[in-house]
């Protein structure tokens, strides 16, 4: 019994490890977005950031290095979208996807000379303590610090935007930023600062792949996550806690997925894959249907380019 | 504390307009100033050069003898320069209280006492702690207000605050303004509607394409000759000729319409009912967001509404699209110009072969034919009195006015039977308004039917044969118009009853 219990502990731990990119590209997104910038460059930023960490890692054999870097890569190529869509005022759609195909490009350029190479073993903690409790051990303990940072975010993004100035001057600048330019804010300048924090999420988000989850770099090895961040965001209707929520089933059932096909159950291969993207959006979708809470939510100028009278 | 408050002669020039062309005038604090004028005279350019949203080319702006610098919204407030727009600078879904601290320098708990502070002293009842988009209008003008009192402004400017509010809520703001006036703020208040600037204000500039023409004190001036300044003409008032529409068959009835809308932001229609004669006007007034405008979707068959019983010429038109209400000789002119009635981008002759995919030949096997869509156009162009012969022009390029007349010279040139139009005459200036109103007139004689819905009372009863009020989703009983008084209408609108 003690074994099944803490066999079950351990799967747990694997969904949440699995979930953790998820949860910093969202998160870092939903600030982006609730400033009403839609930055389709999910995607091009974490792989940015994973090709940028793991060759830092290398690099420097250092991997407080490897983690900053990769935030700031993630920033530097998060200040392109940037550049474009609030100075030159391009749209967010378009840049955010040539964003994308820039990162994957670049990436696998860069990557080349790096391929093959075994990545460096990323400390975990309180690994004795993972070992000594059944069942929970395994759950709590034994993680790197990007997870535990990773599981505080989504209640720290809550606060931020709920009860923090700062926080709610995004929430206006996302409403209206018209009224905000009205009121004296600099629409552009915070957007931006929003813009840049979810480059640097997202950069994060993909160093945490290249560095911990499969510490080595393989072309595109985000494989599309940074979209399901990306759809996280909407679907959890830009609340972060309920992106945590999204990100964990999704992880979940991924996991479970795997270990399902593993004991050979007679389902379609395919239908088992799928799982993951169907059972999220349904559960989200669930979860959310409140449209009054939806409207209050969302970033009324999502996506629209913003320029001040002269 | 006296408050001089200065303007020596600024300037902005936009490409194609002057829009403030060497404005100067001096204001004092214990006064309330009017600013009159058309749409287009300039006065929306001037205050928002005073208040920092945009920047003279030339000129100064001094606060008791100092020259100020207005390069920003916030420069303006340090100043205490505070300005309430027309169109209102809240933040929908943040809850009043977050739309207040926002640019407060203080803490929530100071801030709090001081909003309490100034609800208590003016008498106003608002809740702080829901979203914005719950409040009525007056509600959200008050939490404007409210924004400037925060910051203990020297000068207060109100831009076309009445436009959007009852009656009822309009006496109160008067009420408030002469409050704030006795406490020592200077305030200017913008708007086109003279009996306002006579009943509240103390002194009167006028202006015309940019320019100051006239300043005076409200005391020497009446509404005729006020008008007149402001229009620059004579202009020569219409009057409604008494229809002999009574005996005439009934062309128009809706019984027992329901509408329950998803959408939080939508207004629920319950249970309405209403008959039009031909060559009757009806009139249907109202505060803008009571259900006018689902009321004009389900009419022109945008909204589809189950078990709703529409009778048009003895036919049961209720499960109809536009087009075919269109082809069943129904017309319709939305409130929104530029994204409902026309496409911007598209030319003039494009946009008037919109609404008329069919009846005529202006497709054949599915080509455009653009030489007799270019000749209706060309029809419309000189029937209704547009200001230009090109039907080339893309659309978005007409002034509001021109735009209007396209689109109900569009909507009239089929010979509908009944015209279903919102807000004609909305951000008109008099010339135009004039013209649509001659129009609108026009189809009454000729025996067609239309159903006005507007927020202009003065157009609803100069135009109506018979009136009703829509609030919160219902009709009010259908009353004739020579019976009804702007002040009847304003209880209805606010939600009172009369007998």
């Amino acid at each position: 019994m003690s074994f099944d219990l803490n066999f079950i502990g351990i799967l747990i731990g694997a969904i949440m490890a699995s979930s953790v990119p998820l949860i910093l590209a969202a998160s870092g997104e939903l600030i982006t977005e609730r400033s009403g910038v839609l930055n389709l460059g999910v995607e091009g930023m974490m792989i940015i950031g994973a090709i940028s960490g793991f060759a830092l890692m290398v690099v420097t054999d250092n991997l407080f290095f490897a983690v900053v870097g990769s935030m700031l890569s993630g920033l530097i190529i998060s200040l392109i979208f940037g550049l474009l869509t609030q100075s030159l005022l391009t749209n967010h759609v378009a840049t955010g996807l040539a964003l994308t195909i820039f990162g994957i490009g670049m990436s696998a350029m860069i990557g080349k000379n790096f391929v093959g190479i075994p990545g460096k073993e990323f400390p975990l903690l309180f690994l004795n303590l993972k070992e000594s409790i059944p069942f929970l051990g395994p759950i709590f303990f034994g993680h790197t610090i990007i997870l535990y940072f990773a599981f505080v975010l989504p209640f720290l993004t809550n606060y931020f935007l709920k009860k923090t100035k700062t926080g709610l001057i995004i929430r206006a600048v996302g409403d209206s930023p018209t009224s905000a330019s009205n009121q004296g804010i600099n629409v552009t300048l915070v957007r931006y600062c929003c813009i840049l924090y979810g480059g640097a999420m997202c950069g994060l988000a993909g160093a945490y792949l290249s560095l911990i989850y499969t510490p080595q770099w393989i072309e595109n090895m985000t494989g599309g996550r940074g979209w399901i961040a990306l759809a996280l965001v909407v679907f959890a209707t830009w609340s972060p806690i309920k992106v945590l929520i999204g990100a964990l089933i999704f992880g979940g059932i991924t996991i479970l997925q795997l270990h399902m096909q593993a004991v050979g159950l007679r389902i379609p291969v395919q239908l088992l894959s799928a799982l993951p993207y169907i059972m999220t959006i349904i559960v989200l979708v669930v979860i959310s249907r409140d449209s009054r809470k939806i409207k209050l939510n969302t970033p009324t100028s999502l996506g629209q380019i913003f320029y001040k009278e002269k | 504390m006296n408050t001089k408050l200065k303007v020596s002669e600024i300037s902005k020039i936009y490409p194609g307009c002057v829009a403030n062309d060497k404005v100067s005038l001096e204001f004092g604090s214990g006064r309330i100033y009017a600013l009159l004028g058309e749409n287009g005279a300039g006065k929306s350019t001037l205050v928002k050069i005073l208040s920092g949203v945009v920047k003279p080319d030339e000129g100064q702006v001094f606060l008791n003898n100092e020259i100020i610098k207005l390069n920003s919204p916030l420069e303006a407030k340090k100043n205490n320069i505070g300005m309430v727009f027309q169109h209102f600078n809240l933040f929908e879904t943040l809850s009043v209280f977050e739309n207040l601290s926002i640019d407060s320098d203080k803490n929530d708990e100071d801030l709090r006492v001081l909003v309490n502070d100034i609800l208590k002293k003016y008498n106003f009842k608002i809740d702080l702690d829901i979203p914005v988009l719950n409040l009525s209008a007056g509600q959200k003008q008050k939490v404007e207000i409210i924004r400037c009192l925060i910051r203990n402004p020297k000068v207060l400017i109100m831009d076309e605050p009445t436009s959007v509010l009852t009656e009822q809520e309009t006496d109160d703001l008067f009420i408030s303004l002469k409050q704030f006036s006795k406490d020592g703020i200077l305030i200017i208040y913008i708007t086109h509607k003279l009996k306002e600037v006579l009943s509240l204000c103390d002194e009167v500039a006028v202006m015309r394409k940019g320019k100051v023409v006239s300043v005076s004190n409200t005391i020497d001036e009446k509404i005729e000759s006020l008008a007149n300044k402001m229009v620059g003409e004579n202009l020569n008032t219409i009057k409604k000729k008494i229809n002999n529409f009574k005996n005439s068959e009934e062309i128009l009835k809706i019984s027992n319409l329901n509408f329950k809308s998803d959408d939080p932001y939508e207004t629920n229609l319950n249970n309405l009912n209403l008959s039009l004669k031909k060559g009757e006007c009806l009139g249907i007034a109202g505060i803008s967001g009571n259900g006018q405008n689902e009321l004009f979707q389900i009419l022109s068959g945008e909204i589809i509404t189950e078990g709703t019983s529409i009778m048009f010429r003895n036919k049961e038109i209720g499960k109809l699209n536009p087009r075919e209400r269109r082809e069943y000789l129904m017309a319709f002119s939305p409130e929104d110009r530029i994204s409902q009635a026309a496409v911007p981008e598209l030319k003039i002759y494009e946009n008037v072969a919109l609404n008329n995919f069919k009846s005529s030949n202006f497709f054949e096997k599915g080509l455009v034919n653009e030489k007799k869509i270019k000749e209706h156009a060309k029809k419309i162009l000189s029937n209704f009195a547009v200001n230009t012969d090109n039907v080339e022009l893309k659309s978005q390029f007409l002034s509001g006015g021109n735009l209007q007349k396209l689109i109900i010279g569009r909507e009239l040139i089929t010979s509908p039977e009944l015209l279903v139009c919102f807000n004609p005459t909305w951000g008109l200036d008099v010339g135009a308004i004039n013209y649509i109103h001659e129009t609108l007139i026009q189809i009454n004689e000729q025996g067609k039917s239309s159903i006005l819905i507007s927020t202009d009372n003065d157009e609803l009863l100069k135009l109506s044969d018979h009136i009703c009020v829509i609030y919160k989703g219902k009709l009010s009983k259908i009353m004739n118009a020579d019976t009804v008084t702007a002040e009847k209408l304003g209880i209805l609108m606010g939600g009172g009853s009369i007998d």
